[in-house]
């Protein structure tokens, strides 16, 4: 007798454990990460992990959607005044993963507290387009009504100039919405457990191990299918595909180096331009890089077309300007700076350099990177210019480049948000120099004037043409030498279906996402 | 014996001060700016003097530095600049994790190098000594970083006995590869020494006693031979654990173990000051414990070893 009843409740407690693991299990998606978040605050995630995390968490009035489309987010309808100085957002009923009800005074005091001077966010830019914002982050002056909640679903905020990008800022993870009780409650700590109204809320955080979502029990929008998603943190490359291909993870990005593996084991890989550019900065304050002939010489005296299919195996385009194909409403223009060492080495004659001279490229550290830059001075070397290569780990590297003390410099740009105006504006604006974002110090009245122009256009086509102006004019200004906009692989597990690769890393929610 | 260990305690003073003023120096005069790490990829100079003034850079180096040596005489570590997190706090969460698998890789070298040495110097399969010899050879020079992938290549994809990488929330599982991968250097250097160790303390008199006295080979080689060729063991376990339980960037890098080794040399890379101060220091302190263990130790293993509490 006693031995049934010890048989009985050996047997619940095995269907218990199988129908725990049956339901948990399988609907948990299972990704890698290769930092850790720093934070999941809005207000602080700066780094590619803590905004992908951040924006799973929290809402936006508006988002992006899988192509980088501007969609609703908490703001179901808009309207803009005719100068395009006025938004009005009227926002849905939305409530954050505590369960209370989002009002419009939540955007208000979320806004307000990512440019209060005593936050000191370094995103606080994100919305410095809103009417005396620059001033009250700095000085603490009041923004005097430029951002107020009429009623408990209206917002309204006024621009002190017409910004056509200023919806692509609000969908940045920066301008998350954060449960305010909550972050007046725990402080500093928020990053650490935020309350959004995102599809997703955290459910654990393993330092330097895993970091698990669930769905958000109070979410309003249409529930995710899948009921939590794990990001693993595996920091190297190799160990990431091992658990690839073990089946402990669903979705892997390829790197490079690995792509002619996988392309010969005939494993189906999903392809996507990403929103980035690779260059090398040259520093356009320093002789001879001040000289437009030689800068051009640089441009043409490289091989960029067979670095890219034999160090990048193919993941790439060359680069004919600074705006990403997909961003771009027309094709490509035809480059100006085919290889030609011979018509390098005259350039640099012309220039007063028949001998050439001595550069030096500094890199971050990064065995890519190197075998790229080895390349380029087996290139220059062609043309009499001995290049010496500086490596330098991030935190050195960011510091030199943002005082100009290279001759030149290996670097990318993602893009923030969809938008020609984040490839021309922080990159070649005379204001952006340094840390904004001009690290090679380029400046030109003209493009200077197109891109003021331009931010204030309320008509897309005359904007575009503004934009395509300026990128002409940098482009054969030759402030850089442009390489490639990379491409991006990966290989996602058969048992995923609804997954696409997003255009903008943060227009993937995973709500379409069935396992 | 409590004297000296009285006085290596006393000595831990100023070696925290002299850890503590060297990392606080190194780091300001390595280039690099925590700042430029939390503002990310776009922003403006008043920006970055803002965050500077919030985090307390832009104050003269010997108030921050007499600020510092103030904390830590209250045990405050501070918070990360990056994470806002209390760094004992992740010390706390952290060392354990690198414990576990710094005491399993050490457990792995010494069993298995005592072995296999002890083996080797026995002689009586030639052949089987050699080889193993040559295999600690190998060891000795085997790069982790390959090793850690070979070993993932082989008992996870290959065979599938183990998982790749992660913690697995303390599961043995997960353990054995990287305690392998750690202990693999050690476990070389364990047998090189045990067997020239051995070789030397078999023809010592005492060995020639224990055998005349009709003792058994095991008896011999375990209480009269082993023990005493022990000694230099112990410097090196000492010394390979000190270094362990500091983190084992490699190997937890590889097999995304979440110690101590890869919080250091992220805080390292982004210029966290207060996480780099805090953990050098427990590491310091940390160093000097198992050294003093190694000493005390030395005593135990050989009586002619005397530990005295100096001064006389």
């Amino acid at each position: 007798m006693r031995l049934q009843h010890n048989g009985v409740i050996v047997t619940i407690l095995m269907l218990l454990l199988v129908s725990c693991s049956h339901e948990e299990e399988p609907q948990q998606l299972r990704l890698a990460l290769q930092t850790e978040p720093s934070t999941l605050d809005p207000a602080f995630a700066v780094d590619y992990s803590s905004g992908l995390l951040s924006s799973l968490i929290h809402d936006n009035l508006v988002r992006f959607d899988e192509e980088g489309r501007i969609v609703p987010g908490l703001a179901g309808r808009r309207e803009v005044s005719a100068d395009g100085t006025v938004y009005t957002f009227n926002l849905v009923p939305a409530r954050f993963s505590n369960g209370r009800s989002v009002k419009a005074s939540d955007v208000v005091i979320s806004f307000t507290r990512l440019l209060a001077p005593s936050t000191v966010s370094p995103r606080w830019w994100v919305l410095g387009a809103i009417r005396g914002a620059a001033d009250f982050h700095h000085s603490g002056r009041s923004m005097d009504g430029a951002l107020t909640a009429p009623d408990d679903t209206t917002v309204v905020i006024q621009l002190a100039q017409p910004t056509a990008h200023f919806l692509s800022m609000l969908s940045m993870p920066a301008a998350g919405i954060v449960c305010v009780e909550e972050v007046e409650r725990l402080g500093e700590m928020y990053g650490r457990s935020p309350c959004g109204s995102g599809p997703w809320c955290l459910e654990s955080w393993l330092e330097g191990d895993k970091l698990s979502l669930r769905r958000n029990p109070f979410y309003q929008g249409r529930a995710p299918a899948i009921t939590g998603i794990s990001f693993r943190i595996i920091p190297e490359s190799m160990t990431r595909i091992a658990e690839f291909e073990v089946g402990n993870l669903d979705i892997l990005e390829v790197p490079r180096a690995e792509l002619t593996r996988w392309r010969s084991a005939g494993v189906s890989l999903r392809q996507q331009e990403e929103l980035r550019i690779v260059y090398i900065g040259l520093n356009n304050r320093k002789s001879p890089f001040d000289n437009r002939t030689v800068r051009r010489a640089l441009n043409m005296a490289i091989d960029i077309e067979s670095i890219i299919v034999h160090l990048l195996f193919g993941a790439g385009h060359r680069a004919h300007g600074v705006i990403p194909p997909s961003l771009r409403k027309e094709p490509e223009p035809e480059g100006l700076y085919a290889y030609d060492p011979h018509e390098a080495r005259r350039l640099l004659t012309e220039a007063g350099f028949p001998e050439g001279f001595a550069m030096e490229i500094w890199q971050r550290d990064n065995p890519e990177s190197g075998r790229i830059l080895e390349s380029v001075q087996g290139y220059l070397a062609q043309v009499g210019i001995t290049v010496k290569l500086v490596t330098r780990e991030w935190s050195a590297f960011k510091q030199a480049i943002n005082r100009g003390t290279p001759d030149a410099f290996y670097l990318d740009w993602f893009a923030d948000y969809p938008d020609a105006e984040n490839f021309i504006a922080p990159l070649f604006h005379s204001e952006n120099v340094g840390g904004g974002g001009n690290r090679s110090a380029y400046t030109n009245a003209a493009v200077d004037s197109l891109i003021e122009e331009a931010a204030r256009c309320p008509e897309e086509n005359r904007r575009w043409e503004l934009y395509r102006r300026a990128e002409e004019l940098v482009y054969s200004d030759a402030p850089w030498i442009f390489l490639w906009f990379p491409l991006r692989y990966e290989v996602i597990s058969p048992r995923v279906r609804g997954y696409r690769i997003p255009a903008v890393f943060t227009g993937q929610r995973f709500l379409e996402v069935k396992l | 014996m409590i004297r000296f260990v009285l006085r290596r305690l006393l000595l831990l003073i100023p070696v925290v001060w002299g850890v503590l003023t060297v990392t606080f120096v190194l780091m300001y005069i390595v280039p690099g700016d925590p700042v430029l790490t939390l503002a990310g990829e776009r922003y403006d100079e008043k920006t970055l003097e803002e965050m500077r003034r919030e985090l307390g850079l832009d104050r003269p180096l010997l108030v921050q530095y007499v600020e510092y040596l103030g904390r830590v005489a209250r045990f405050d570590l501070g918070r990360s600049f990056m994470t806002r997190r209390p760094v004992i706090e992740s010390i706390r969460e952290r060392f354990p994790r690198t414990l576990i698998l710094a005491f399993s890789a050490m457990a792995f070298a010494v069993v298995g190098g005592l072995l296999i040495g002890a083996f080797a110097a026995w002689g009586r399969i030639p052949w089987l000594g050699r080889t193993l010899m040559a295999g600690s050879l190998v060891g000795v020079s085997i790069p982790v970083f390959w090793l850690g992938l070979l070993l993932i290549y082989l008992f996870a994809i290959k065979l599938s006995l183990l998982p790749p990488s992660g913690y697995g929330g303390g599961s043995l599982r997960y353990l054995v590869l990287p305690a392998i991968t750690l202990s693999f250097a050690s476990l070389a250097t364990v047998a090189r020494v045990t067997r020239s160790g051995v070789i030397d303390s078999v023809s010592e008199d005492y060995v020639r006693t224990a055998r005349a006295k009709g003792l058994g080979e095991i008896v011999v080689m375990s209480k009269h031979v082993l023990r005493n060729a022990l000694i230099p063991v112990v410097t090196i376990v000492g010394t390979d654990f000190g270094s362990y339980l500091s983190g084992s960037v490699l190997t937890e890098s590889i097999f995304g173990w979440p110690g101590l080794g890869r919080y250091i040399v992220q805080a390292i890379l982004k210029r966290d000051f207060p996480v780099i101060q805090g953990a050098v220091l427990f590491m310091a302190i940390v160093f000097v414990l198992v050294n003093l263990l190694v000493d005390i130790s030395y005593g135990l293993i050989d009586p002619r070893v005397r530990l005295k509490g100096g001064g006389r």
